[in-house]
């Protein structure tokens, strides 16, 4: 018997909708096992996905699930965490609908620093839309809203979630499903905002007209661009440029978390605490 | 409906839940042993599907399971593959060299000539 996805699924729109060779799968199997080595109830989980491929994982797992609006992630991840701070939320989106459209969310989610781990799968295009550029695709590459090349510059996820104060900042790609399984172990885990930027491939979009026709080509071209952090480290930085470093790249266990803070604004209206004031956050509430 | 053949159909150390696979070639590529293989089958997505020639090199690293985003491969518990009397191969140099000439052949079979 090998390991049992089967209860964790919608068995009734399996096969996936994905194309062959997608990552979004892979990720999705790492996902379940993260979930299984948690042991956490089924009921005790909220998965929210956002519109693109991977909007669709949240028709497959057999979890509480919503399928929200383009980008609006984090946004309803936010309302479901706050009503219900001891469960677990997850939200997935991709390149587009967590970077374009919802950036605002993602960035005001980091800031927030609420308790949802946010799973970014980054396949460098519009995917389900037919190649149209998103902020993370490389300069340079056919689109096909950029017929004559990409002249954009790109997003660096990770940085931009540090920046704006995730407590946890991960990067990985979906190569080594076993990493990725540790990391979502980890990200779940995690008491704070988790942002995980999972590189992963669109050999039908990105590949078509880029020179990586197949699933192989186009993982062959993410192990070109990734590295892991300690490697990364050593480079110089005319040699960083255009590679990923993959890994933990921030870990703040002590960030207060946006629940807490909210339980003690709940306190002040019940009348059992006197308002939050600036030197209650020097000590921490 | 996908149900999935989780369990063992036979001791078997590697086997194919046909319906789910879309020929995508992940699993061939990741093999150390050259286990895998694809073969042409005009009913199925893109025409091909997996072959599983070489059982009996399968030294149960379940790197295809892991990597397989349709759900479609599976790889005996081993554990239980050695409770039932059974155990995997190790890894050989001929094996080795068996690999690299199927990933040299479009990861087809070797005995298929062609792209699919």
């Amino acid at each position: 018997m090998a390991f049992n996805y089967d209860k964790y699924l919608r068995l009734e729109k399996m096969p996936t909708l994905w194309c062959w060779g997608c990552g979004d799968g892979v990720i999705l199997k790492a996902f379940i096992r993260a979930i299984d080595k948690l042991n956490i109830n089924r009921d005790d989980i909220c998965v929210v996905s956002g519109i693109g491929c991977s909007g669709r994982f949240s028709s497959y797992v057999d979890f509480n699930t919503v399928h929200t609006t383009h980008g609006r992630t984090v946004a309803f991840a936010t309302g479901i965490k706050l009503v219900n701070p001891d469960k677990y939320v997850v939200c997935v989106a991709g390149d587009g609908d967590a970077l374009a459209i919802g950036g605002n969310h993602t960035i005001h989610g980091c800031r927030r620093n609420i308790d949802i781990t946010l799973i970014i799968i980054n396949n460098f295009i519009y995917g389900l839309t037919n190649s149209q550029t998103s902020p993370t695709t490389p300069k340079g590459m056919w689109t096909v809203s950029q017929k004559a090349g990409n002249i954009d510059p790109t997003f660096d996820t990770c940085n931009l979630a540090i920046a704006a104060g995730a407590s946890f900042v991960a990067r990985e790609s979906m190569l080594d499903p076993k990493k990725l399984e540790k990391l979502f172990v980890k990200a779940i885990e995690h008491k704070g905002f988790a942002c995980l930027d999972i590189l992963s491939n669109c050999h039908i979009n990105l590949g078509r007209k880029n020179k990586m026709v197949s699933a192989m080509d186009n993982l062959a071209w993410i192990d070109s661009i990734t590295m892991p952090k300690k490697k990364y480290d050593e480079l110089s930085p005319a040699e960083q440029l255009n590679i990923f470093p993959t890994g933990i790249l921030k870990e703040d266990k002590e960030a207060d978390e946006y629940c807490d803070m909210y339980a003690e604004v709940i306190k002040v209206h019940q009348g059992n605490r006197k308002v939050i004031s600036q030197n209650d956050f020097a000590k921490k509430i | 409906m996908g149900t999935f053949k989780t369990v063992n159909p036979g001791n078997q150390p590697v086997w194919v839940n046909v319906s789910n696979c879309k020929a995508c070639d992940i699993c061939v590529s990741v093999c150390p042993s050259g286990v895998l293989g694809m073969k042409y089958e005009s009913t199925s997505t893109l025409g091909a599907m997996i072959s599983i020639d070489h059982p009996e090199a399968c030294i149960g690293c379940n790197e295809c399971e892991l990597t397989c985003p349709d759900f479609a491969i599976y790889v005996a518990d081993s554990k239980e593959y050695k409770a039932a009397g059974f155990s995997f191969a190790k890894l050989t140099d001929e094996a080795k060299e068996r690999q690299a000439a199927i990933v040299a052949n479009n990861y087809m079979s070797l005995d298929v000539q062609g792209v699919k």
